[in-house]
């Protein structure tokens, strides 16, 4: 468990010296300019953009971090042959790959927290006081995030068996395929064969289902989200991590790293 | 070499203007919308479709505003937009209410598509079931734009048995019932929206048509004390002034816009040619009898 915490702390302190967060500069003026245009080019929507601008932006931010970096978490330690060094220490290869994910999430967490603060402060210009219901943001950051970790799990999975390039295209297809997920079980066509129709339905099942963590179209409203929504997503991305975690770990621990 | 890179983008500036004057003159329209298919536009909006729907919500305001101010009349991209940014997001309620507004209003306020603003209507409801606003939306184009005062009738009746919905619309669906089109149920409309309505240009609509109606009760108002100066003294009156001379007028009554109302030549009482609202007022009288000749 220590050795995890001491890579993921590494992990993290990596990402801010790499300036990872200064995409929070580009965060913080996207939403100053959106705050003071919307309201002059648009009609009655001022408060419906900024929520979902500023959470398209942290979605998307996030998910070019989760992915970019997911995948040089091993890559780039093998690059920079730093891996062998570690594992010539006490840490198992196991606990290498969930401390590199633990401090990739945490990365995550901060650069989203600090973006949601900035979509409040961009919030609070528009319209002030705050409602209650603009509390429902908070969800939908909370299930960003947690579609970010099952995210950076694939890049993760996808890195422990192929190249960086392979790893980040099949990391953002299984994203865009997750997306469709559900639509695969609702195909129709008059020539479609019926194995082939079971077959999409099984696939539909087995992919992760990002859809599951988007709820921007009712909190862009003001709308609540049901916790038994927040709940079932969040079980969903706890079970989906640790298939994906496990399934890296066995491949990384059989990789022949010479 | 910051100076150079200086002059380089003066020099783009220059050229870009240059290039968007040549270009004025091709009249290329940017009308156009490349992908027309609003399930396609969602499909791949990814998870994305409430900021989309936003985006392509205001380029329907712009599209529109840019249309009234180069005074231009062919309207055909607005329900377009309109229809991909409530499918992007079925929930944006502003979409629905002005885009409805703008679609209904006759040219040269709006598009004058009645049809397409109940079709986008009748689509809001449906995503939002109980939001009453667009039953009163729905009514107001049927009575103002299609002049079908049943439909009309039936949509606040609807409207009305809604939760949270004010007294407004039970009285506004029996009064249509049961006088169809009148000055004073006109004005009963456009006053509520302009009373309950948050937004500036909602509220600027309502005012705009607030005014006419007055003016057209003031008109109404002033014939029939022209009738009754007609029946008294065996002719029609020439001037305002003669009414009041007669002392069936207090004074010298005034349209909305501080302009003194004035009789025509067959002593019908009109609005002042110096008022702005005389313009409105002749293209809608025109309006009235094409309808009547149809």
């Amino acid at each position: 468990m220590r050795n995890i915490q001491t890579v993921a702390a590494n992990t993290f302190r990596e990402a801010v010296r790499d300036r990872v967060l200064y995409n929070l500069v580009f965060f913080a003026l996207l939403m100053m300019g959106a705050a003071i245009l919307v309201g002059q080019i648009s009609i009655g929507i001022e408060q419906d953009v900024i929520v979902s601008l500023g959470l398209t932006a942290i979605s998307v931010i996030g998910i070019f971090i989760a992915i970019f970096l997911g995948v040089a978490l091993v890559s780039k330690e093998m690059d920079k042959r730093t891996l062998y060094a570690l594992l010539a220490k006490p840490v198992k290869r196991r606990e290498f790959l969930l401390g590199k994910f633990f401090g990739l999430v945490m990365t995550l967490t901060v650069n989203t927290a600090a973006m949601a603060a900035g979509l409040y402060i961009a919030l609070w210009t528009v319209k002030h006081p705050l409602l209650k219901s603009d509390a429902y943001i908070l969800v939908a950051v909370y299930l960003i995030l947690l579609k970010l970790a099952l995210i950076v799990a694939l890049a993760l999975l996808f890195s422990c068996f192929t190249t960086p390039f392979l790893a980040i295209l099949f990391t953002a297809g299984m994203y865009v395929a997750g997306l469709f997920a559900a639509d695969l079980r609702t195909v129709h066509g008059v020539d479609i064969d019926p194995g082939a129709l079971r077959l999409m339905r099984g696939i539909s099942y087995l992919l992760p289902n990002f859809q599951n963590f988007d709820v921007m179209g009712a909190v862009v409203h003001g709308r609540g989200v049901p916790s038994v929504i927040v709940w079932q997503a969040t079980l969903y991305a706890i079970l989906y991590i640790t298939i994906v975690l496990t399934g890296a770990a066995v491949v990384f621990s059989r990789r022949n790293l010479k | 070499m910051a100076a150079v890179l200086l002059a380089g983008f003066v020099c783009v500036w220059k050229l870009q203007e240059r290039v968007d004057a040549e270009r004025t003159t091709l009249q290329l329209g940017n009308d156009e919308l490349s992908l027309r298919s609003p399930a396609v536009m969602k499909k791949l909006s990814l998870e994305y479709a409430p900021l989309l729907g936003a985006i392509y919500w205001t380029r329907a305001v712009q599209y529109f505003g840019g249309k009234h101010q180069a005074h231009d009349q062919n309207l055909d991209q607005l329900w377009p937009l309109l229809d991909i940014a409530t499918t992007l997001d079925p929930n944006l309620l502003v979409a629905y209410r002005f885009g409805a507004m703008f679609l209904s209003d006759a040219p040269p306020r709006g598009a004058g598509q009645p049809d397409h603003a109940v079709e986008l209507l009748q689509r809001g409801m449906k995503a939002n079931p109980v939001y009453w606003r667009f039953y009163q939306d729905l009514g107001n184009v049927y009575y103002f734009d299609k002049k079908d005062y049943l439909k009309a009738s039936q949509a606040f009746e609807a409207g009305s048995k809604l939760p949270n919905t004010p007294p407004f619309m039970k009285i506004m669906a029996a009064k249509i019932a049961g006088e169809g089109e009148s000055l004073e149920t006109s004005f009963a409309l456009w006053l509520d929206i302009y009373r309950t309505s948050t937004n500036q240009d909602m509220r600027k609509n309502a005012e705009d048509h607030l005014r006419l109606v007055k003016m057209e009760m003031d008109l109404r108002a002033i014939n029939q004390i022209a009738d009754v100066y007609e029946q008294k003294t065996k002719q029609r009156a020439k001037r305002i002034s003669d009414l009041a001379q007669a002392g069936l007028l207090a004074g010298q009554p005034q349209d909305p816009d501080g302009f003194p109302y004035v009789l025509g030549e067959q002593g019908k009482a009109e609005p002042n040619p110096k008022s702005p609202l005389r313009e409105e007022w002749l293209k809608e009288k025109k309006q009235r009898s094409n309808e009547l000749l149809k």
